[in-house]
């Protein structure tokens, strides 16, 4: 969970949730209608300038964090890109293949392109709000948004015991490795299976101890909890339009030059 | 006065085994309360009990002199004036979130919002971690996670805190840091404080009073120094006696020394040593 722990440190950790995400979504949306090279780059930039003004992120943790969507950005489009045509179609690049001309076409490639940069454009926006936004706040606002209460309760008890679970899972595995439990393929196989059953026994012991401690703390079905004071942020909203208007600006001048 | 009492507590589980065998008991009000046993002695049920989680089987349990009442308000009654802080803080986090984690019993209560704030800021204080709000609960040290689970308990203001192995899995700073937490409220709140325990060491200490339990019965029960006359019971028990009461046993049974077995602080050895030099020399 490499983003929370920024999210935690980041100067807009105090400021409430609500703008955070209308910034996030407004720019999202925007990005994904606009289905264009230059709005997918400059909302990965205005995003980039966000992040690290606004939240003071250093500039290498963004391009680091960039790093990690990249690549499976790179493979998936290579596949929209890369495909076989039929003999005699217009090609950049390519190599005939029996019947077949398997490689590049001009459009092909535009509608990667495309792909490439609105899907970029969006991983910014997404990292705007988990680098800046810990996940129990988002919970919060998603309550406040009216999202099914069941929902936004076990979105919380997950992100919870994720790490509870997977300190256990870490605790057994060291056991069984300090023990040769990891030693040529047949055990590893077999000591993995012992692990997972062993992970999913305590979460289950856990769930009855857990129910057990919120009951003597007066739990009647619903997890109701007060945050922590926020700030209300409004100044995001301003930059939420600035955002949105420069976005539909580039969008425009795209549309000119390409005429 | 009685802050809490049960009378002849009985619980059995659905398999059949006997957790609490004809439980008698009182804590005084104000002061701390040390229940002793090995594992398996039926601490940990006499104290779902004592909160309502569990339903005995036969007998009651006494809150203010008045029988307990196991229905809806009345569970939640009990459940406001007696807290309980688990042994892994692991199971009573159960938010990503210190703040909200120990809001929680304060909204169960129903208070407006300003007053679970100012308890939530109290209990954070109390309990030394306002410094860690801002950080997610998985980032926390098990000391400090323990601190934030009493914070949690503490918002909801009990008359009585039970603690289950408080001092478990802590390096002796946390021991003694959580030690002098309890004691604090106790001085400063007149708080009750129940807590299972089977670190010796800490009973002479910071127990006003303990009860030694085995196989679902009270054995024996006593100040410290009544429970420490007994050393074959507690051994038979899985326990032993406090180091510094040992050396004053080994003193008196091996080396035919005065020596007073029940001085089971430093202070007191201390005392009782000077007094056996003092005499030697007259």
């Amino acid at each position: 969970m490499g983003t929370d722990r920024y999210a935690y440190q980041s100067c807009l950790r105090r400021v409430s949730p609500l703008p955070k995400l209308l910034l996030t979504v407004v720019a999202l949306v925007i990005c994904l209608c606009c289905d264009s090279v230059a709005v997918g780059i400059a909302t990965l930039i205005l995003m980039g300038v966000l992040i690290t003004a606004l939240g003071g992120l250093s500039p290498r943790v963004y391009l680091h964090f960039l790093k990690v969507p990249l690549i499976f950005l790179v493979i998936g489009c290579l596949t929209i890109v890369a495909g076989a045509y039929p003999a005699g179609t217009a090609v950049v690049a390519a190599i005939p293949v029996g019947d077949s001309l398997w490689g590049f076409t001009a459009d092909g490639l535009w509608l990667g392109g495309r792909i490439f940069c609105k899907a970029l454009g969006a991983v910014g926006c997404m990292y705007f709000l988990a680098l800046n936004t810990p996940v129990t706040d988002l919970t919060m606002a998603l309550g406040k948004l009216h999202v099914p209460k069941l929902l936004v309760e076990l979105m919380e008890l997950i992100y919870r015991f994720i790490f509870v679970l997977a300190e256990t899972a870490a605790n057994i595995r060291t056991a069984q490795d300090s023990r040769l439990g990891y030693r040529g393929f047949r055990r590893s196989v077999s000591s993995l299976g012992m692990l997972a059953s062993m992970v999913f026994l305590r979460a289950w012991r856990k769930a009855e101890r857990i129910y057990t401690a919120l009951e003597s703390r007066g739990y009647t079905g619903g997890l109701t909890t007060l945050n922590d004071a926020y700030r209300p942020g409004w100044g995001l909203l301003p930059l939420a339009v600035l955002t949105a208007a420069g976005q539909i600006a580039i969008w425009f001048v795209e549309g000119r030059l390409l005429g | 006065m009685k802050a809490i009492q049960a009378e002849d507590l009985c619980y059995t589980y659905e398999d059949g085994t006997v957790a609490l065998d004809h439980i008698t008991f009182a804590a005084e009000q104000g002061k701390v309360t040390g229940i002793l046993g090995a594992n398996g002695a039926g601490k940990s049920t006499l104290f779902l009990s004592l909160n309502g989680v569990l339903t005995p089987r036969s007998g009651k349990v006494l809150l203010g002199g008045q029988p307990v009442r196991y229905d809806k308000k009345g569970l939640l009654e009990l459940r406001r004036r007696v807290g309980i802080v688990f042994q892994d803080p692991d199971d009573q986090l159960f938010s990503a979130d210190v703040y909200r984690d120990v809001s929680f019993g304060g909204v169960n209560l129903g208070l407006p919002a300003e007053e679970v704030r100012r308890r939530v800021e109290d209990a954070l204080e109390r309990t030394g971690v306002s410094h860690l709000r801002d950080k997610p609960t998985h980032a926390l040290s098990y000391g400090q996670k323990k601190r934030v689970a009493i914070a949690g308990v503490l918002v909801m203001e009990p008359e009585v805190l039970i603690l289950d192995e408080p001092t478990a899995g802590l390096d002796p700073q946390g021991v003694s840091d959580i030690m002098k937490l309890l004691t604090r409220l106790r001085d400063e709140l007149g708080m009750t404080v129940l807590i299972a325990t089977h670190d010796m060491d800490i009973v002479p200490l910071y127990c006003d009073y303990a009860y030694l339990l085995g196989g679902g019965k009270v054995l024996m029960e006593g100040t410290p120094e009544q429970l420490f006359a007994d050393p074959a019971a507690l051994r038979a028990n899985h326990l032993r006696l406090p180091r510094i009461a040992h050396l004053m046993e080994v003193l008196r049974d091996v080396d035919g020394l005065d020596a007073d077995r029940s001085a089971a602080t430093i202070g007191a050895a201390r005392r009782e040593i000077l007094r056996m030099l003092k005499e030697e020399n007259q």
